[in-house]
């Protein structure tokens, strides 16, 4: 097998590949700023200079030429290579700045460059923290600068579009956001302008940077040139938790990063996954974070008499409930399921009005045909669609959903988190004469309709599934804590320095972040007065689904985990009339 | 964005005939720009906008290409265009001090055009011509060469009367000999 060696330790190679990304691959350590895996290659920061040189060739006998100790003669290449550009070849000899005190060198004087410039405001820039600029400087960086003149000044603070703003001071001119919309986004807007120590990105004149996908250039700025332009100044990331999630906002299912701090989500970034969404995520998903931490529901809410509702005990709402049920026909409950709900909560609600004799279930998918791009943005624009489907809801239209609810047939509604009264397809009418009751993480139209409003987790709170577009089963981790659960108690959640270290009496805590809500499941186990669930977690719900629905045959929370979410076949499992409706592959 | 430019059929047989020499309309670019300029005396962002249309590239990478060379004008210019080089071998043989004579004398800073449109000004980088430092370059032409205010002095009054400088080192721009286009 082809070898290579680097610091004198030998490496066999499979695939042919750059060196830089072998040794990232290796667990190596090499600093480097403009290659990134998804982008080409332009060498252009210098960073990632390496020794190599190649055994000389007997040609004639075929042979390696050895020296007197019988070592191979190593021709090393003249100038030091960039690594990321540099092919893997057999027999290559490479020294880092581990073995060899000209990188060393190299590394420092090439951070001394970038740095004559750079304005080194790093205690006001967001982007401290979590800087490879800043990392690389501590760790292979000088330990000051020679640089005694003015430094050069340019824009600051500049608007480069809605959602991305420039400090062009701060860029050290990698590309990576030019390359960015010109090969991942395909947008084209950026380039550099000007040259030498004037450089910048910049659009075309007159011209905003609006692309769909824009903010993923400031999550792969090696620098903080380019920051969010809603999450500016917001929070320094060490304060923050980060917690792996999905994008709730369509049918893709981008893997992403939750950030939170005292129990708002802050903001939201890609998660890396080669099988969906790669390094990047739509900015519309980035939105999430508003509807996680605002105008929730919190605590059961009730209408007594006219239309105000007012907060309720849980007590009450599930005794009221379950009033309801009493004194309804089975035939007279509609059942509506929804695909902003995760498989865990539609299992759960299912199977709770099943029991209840209820045989039809409904549910209305939101999929708005050309509103998706073929790449991370689908026409679909709810998470669990298909999750929905698999768990044998019927699909029906706003239309057909709203003549049934205003006809005499049903004189209970219940309805899992779902608002369809902001469908653009719903026609304006309310629940009738129907006791009309709502699972909801947010107040919406529907929920001011309804007669009792239980609050129910958010994609934020709950480890819970969804079944993506593709059909590949995904679940969250909860990020914040709602009153009943505890970052302390619960291994998984993720806990960051201020958890660490403060106390809830400390004044950057707020009581009010933490929403009384439960997940849906935990609802149905208590709404049964028979008390025929024995579910203790989501992670029991779904082993439940997975050990009853073969089409869920062998999911679980710790395959979800590694393997990135597990392919469902769907395809094979659909009922025919329902496999049209599931969109193709991009 | 205002279309107050445009390129008529001749113009664009001759872009044509450039996309035609090469493999990619990209390798295109520079000599396109070439003949907008020519035409229009500019490449200000309409002329930008019309180039990126007609060639079919993205604006933003016309807009790179244009701000990355000083001889591309991104606004209207004087008559003459006065190159002062200021880069290093010129400026440690005075190419700021021929700069700032050249100010002080037309009453304008670098990047700026005088009031009755003769003379425009700025500062650029190494234009190739380091042996004769410190020097400057009119309108993409001529290079000017071992600068001294009073060969300044001259070259701005044969200017004002017409006479443009001979060729001391350079050969005229390169597309205008380029028989391949005519
Ligand atoms: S703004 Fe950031 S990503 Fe773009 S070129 Fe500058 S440093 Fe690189
Ligand atoms: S990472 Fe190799 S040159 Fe920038
Ligand atoms: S530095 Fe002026 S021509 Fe090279």
């Amino acid at each position: 097998m082809p070898e290579i060696f680097i610091d004198y330790q030998r490496f066999e190679f499979e695939q042919p590949g750059k060196v830089l990304q072998f040794m990232l691959d290796a667990g190596l350590d090499l600093p480097f700023f403009c290659y990134h895996p998804c982008l080409s290659i332009p060498a252009n920061c210098r960073q990632c200079v390496v020794k190599a040189g190649m055994p000389v060739l007997n040609r004639e006998k075929g042979t390696f030429e050895l020296d007197d100790k019988g070592e191979r003669i190593i021709r090393y290449f003249p100038k030091l290579m960039t690594a990321c550009s540099l092919d893997l070849t057999d027999g290559m000899v490479i020294h880092t700045h581990h073995s060899d005190p000209l990188v060393k060198q190299a590394q420092a004087d090439n951070l001394e460059f970038i740095l004559i410039n750079h304005p080194l405001d790093c205690p006001i820039c967001d982007q401290a923290g979590e800087c490879p600029l800043q990392i690389l400087t501590y760790k292979y960086g000088p330990e000051g600068s020679r640089f005694e003149h003015k430094k050069v000044h340019k824009p600051k603070a500049f608007r480069l579009g809605p959602r991305v703003v420039l400090d062009a001071e701060r860029c050290i001119n990698c590309t990576r956001c030019v390359r960015f919309t010109d090969e991942i986004s395909k947008s084209h807007q950026l380039t550099i302008v000007s040259r030498g120590d004037k450089n910048y990105p910049l659009t075309a004149h007159g011209q905003e940077f609006d692309d769909p996908y824009s903010l993923n250039t400031v999550d792969i700025c090696p620098v903080g040139a380019l920051t969010s332009a809603d999450f500016r100044f917001k929070a320094r990331v060490w304060e923050m938790n980060q917690t792996p999630g999905i994008d709730i906002t369509n049918g893709k299912g981008c893997n992403t990063y939750l950030w939170t701090r005292d129990n708002l989500v802050l903001r939201i970034t890609p998660r890396q996954n080669d099988h969906v969404n790669s390094h990047w995520m739509p900015d519309s998903g980035r939105l999430a974070y508003q509807r996680f931490n605002e105008n929730r529901v919190h605590r059961p809410h009730i209408k007594l008499d006219g239309n105000d509702q007012v907060r309720t005990s849980w007590n009450n709402a599930i005794l009221t409930l379950r009033e309801q049920l009493e004194k309804t026909e089975a035939s007279e409950i509609l059942a509506i399921g929804s695909p902003h709900a995760p498989v865990e909560d539609n299992y759960a609600f299912r199977k709770f009005f099943k029991m209840h004799g209820v045989s039809e279930f409904f549910f209305v998918p939101d999929i708005r045909p050309g509103s998706g791009d073929g790449f991370l943005l689908s026409d679909d624009q709810t998470p669990n669609t298909n999750g929905v489907r698999l768990l044998d809801f019927k699909e029906t239209t706003c239309k057909n959903l709203s003549s049934k609810i205003q006809g005499d047939k049903y004189k209970l509604i219940v309805l899992l988190d779902d608002s369809l009264f902001d469908r653009p397809d719903w026609p304006a009418i309310d629940p009738g004469n129907s006791y009309f009751t709502v699972w909801a993480t947010n107040h919406t139209p529907t929920t001011a309709a309804a007669h009792l409003v239980i609050p129910v987790t958010c994609a934020a709170e709950h480890a819970a599934s969804y079944v993506n577009v593709d059909g590949r089963i995904q679940r969250t981790v909860a990020a914040k804590e709602t009153r009943y659960t505890n970052r302390r108690l619960n291994l998984e959640m993720s806990m960051g320095r201020l958890d660490h270290y403060g106390t809830q009496f400390d004044n950057w805590v707020d009581e009010k972040n933490r929403i009384d809500c439960i997940p849906a499941w935990e609802f149905f186990k208590k709404l049964d007065a028979e008390a025929r669930f024995d579910w203790n977690s989501s992670r029991e719900v779904l082993n439940e689904i997975s050990r009853t629905l073969p089409v869920f045959e062998g999911v679980s929370y710790e395959r979800m985990d590694t393997l990135l979410g597990v392919p469902l076949s769907i395809s094979r499992n659909t009922p025919v009339d329902q496999k049209k409706t599931i969109e193709p592959k991009p | 964005m205002a279309e107050s430019f445009s390129f008529d059929g001749k113009d664009l047989e001759v872009i044509r005939k450039i996309l035609s020499r090469y493999p990619h309309k990209e390798a295109a670019i520079l000599p396109v720009l070439w003949y907008a300029q020519d035409k229009f005396g500019h490449t200000s962002p309409d002329v930008q906008h019309l180039v990126a249309r007609t060639l079919d590239v993205p604006e933003a990478h016309i807009h790179g290409v244009v701000s990355f060379y000083t001889q591309f004008y991104e606004k209207p210019m004087g008559r003459h265009v006065l190159d002062v080089c200021t880069c290093l071998s010129c400026q440690v043989c005075g190419g700021y001090d021929m700069l700032s004579y050249i100010e002080d004398k037309l009453g304008i800073r670098a990047g700026e055009t005088t009031p009755d449109g003769q003379f425009s000004l700025q500062s650029v980088e190494c234009l190739g011509a380091c042996g004769y430092a410190p020097m400057l370059q009119v309108t993409n032409k001529q290079y000017v060469n071992h600068l001294t205010p009073e060969k300044i002095d001259r070259l701005i009054d044969d200017l004002k009367a017409g006479i443009e400088p001979s060729f001391e080192s350079m050969p005229p721009k390169q597309h205008e000999k380029d028989n391949r286009l005519s």
